[in-house]
């Protein structure tokens, strides 16, 4: 074998990807050719740098959280339950009520504090996760019963997005939150407010305004509605 | 197939693959904010044509979707030639002639950020293949399934992106080196 043949074959060598011929043709080369051996060492040196080196760019976990997210709502909506052949419905049916205890019996939610409702309705579950988004969720859920008062919206609020639900909490221009809670409750929006923020902020339950109700875990809520009783996810 | 299961089956072949896909949109891209765009349309786009993906590779098929919304979201605001892939083929073992010998010492003891801004900085289409092959693991074959090239382009795509990246690491090196003497 000439040097200039190993040109590239050294790489199909170091990636395992030679037939079985070539391989050993260059091994007896690489035995016999000092200036051709020192080249394949220095290719396993920068191999090594590369791998070794290199930012290796793992997704990050709210793209994650997100994909996921998006994917549970395509399952819910691509086909509607009524379009599909009765067996795999039933099928499907059978497997999400065996998913649904399981949950039901590990993760010990509140009781349901609605009557079943007729499946047409809507069912939004509205995500608050930051008090930047209380004015607009306040804005878009009035506009939302305005267009469809049938509408069934409960809001969750976790993270720094349950200080409107707080005793006394005022918004930016000075104004309390309490009374357009008050108004948006009476239109059938729930409020419920994450119980692991509370404690991990050492804020007292007693300091929620009547209108919430508190729940063990936000995000397990927001599961919860969607999994079990088919809201769709909106985050402002 | 019902939606659960397409769903379902969706999960479990694709989302695996999510790490990889992100790796490679942010090497492609080099920009975190696109590469996070480009997945989540290719994640998409994936799941609309989910019923096209045959045999068992779901890694390379993904990866190929993430790789072309990668270029598609380039595709508007890419300095033209960028993407201009030579003919390796044609222009033969003169660009994968043997460069200078990278000593083994002097790669070790290369830094992180030299190697990643080396890496940065060669050809896209460079770039793609040695990602693929040194960060992800994947075979020729799966690379010529990403990349949208023969398997014998693959090998010498590799060689000559190793010689380009062992001139840009030593050129830096050098660089360094003529500082540090200052």
């Amino acid at each position: 074998m000439l040097c200039v043949e190993t040109n590239r074959l050294l790489h199909g060598y170091l990636d395992g990807e030679l037939d079985l011929a070539s391989a050993l043709a260059l091994e007896d080369h690489l035995r016999e050719c000092a200036a051709c051996r020192e080249r394949f060492t220095g290719q396993q040196a920068l191999r090594s740098a590369v791998t070794g080196k290199a930012r290796y760019h793992a997704a990050p976990a709210g793209l994650r959280q997100a994909l996921r997210t998006r994917l549970a709502a395509e399952g819910r909506t691509r086909i509607p339950a009524w379009l599909q052949p009765w067996p795999a419905t039933a099928m499907a049916a059978a497997a999400l009520l065996i998913a649904v205890t399981a949950w039901v019996t590990v993760h010990q939610p509140p009781a349901p504090t609605q009557v079943a409702q007729a499946p047409a309705e809507r069912k939004l579950v509205y995500h608050v996760n930051s008090s930047d988004d209380v004015a607009t969720a306040f804005r878009n859920l009035s506009n939302l019963l305005d267009a469809a008062p049938r509408t069934r919206v409960v809001v969750v609020a976790h993270n720094s997005g349950v200080d409107f639900l707080i005793s006394g909490a005022r918004d930016k221009a000075g104004d309390p939150y309490q009374p357009a809670v008050a108004q948006l409750k009476s239109r059938g929006v729930d409020f419920r407010i994450c119980g692991n923020t509370l404690g991990r902020r050492n804020i007292q339950a007693d300091r929620v305004i009547p209108e919430a109700v508190l729940v063990p875990s936000g995000i397990v809520e927001i599961a919860r509605l969607q999994a079990e009783e088919g809201y769709s996810y909106i985050k402002l | 197939m019902a939606a659960n299961d397409r769903c379902r089956r969706f999960e479990r072949l694709v989302l695996p693959h999510l790490d990889a896909a992100h790796n490679l949109a942010c090497w492609l891209t080099r920009d975190e904010d696109d590469a996070r765009d480009a997945v989540q349309e290719a994640f998409l786009r994936a799941y609309k044509f989910f019923d096209s993906l045959r045999g068992d590779d779901a890694r390379a098929w993904f990866l190929a979707i993430v790789r072309n919304a990668c270029f598609t979201l380039h595709g508007r605001n890419r300095p033209p030639g960028i993407m201009e892939v030579l003919d390796e083929e044609l222009h033969g073992e003169e660009l994968i002639a043997p460069g200078p010998t990278p000593e083994a010492a002097a790669m070790e003891s290369v830094d992180r950020e030299l190697v990643n801004a080396a890496l940065a900085g060669l050809p896209v289409e460079f770039r793609e293949a040695l990602v693929l092959r040194e960060l992800e693991g994947l075979s020729y074959r799966e690379i010529a399934l990403v990349a949208n090239i023969p398997i014998g382009t693959v090998m010498s795509r590799l060689a000559r992106g190793r010689r380009l990246l062992q001139e840009a690491i030593l050129k830096r090196l050098g660089k360094e080196k003529t500082n540090a003497m200052r």
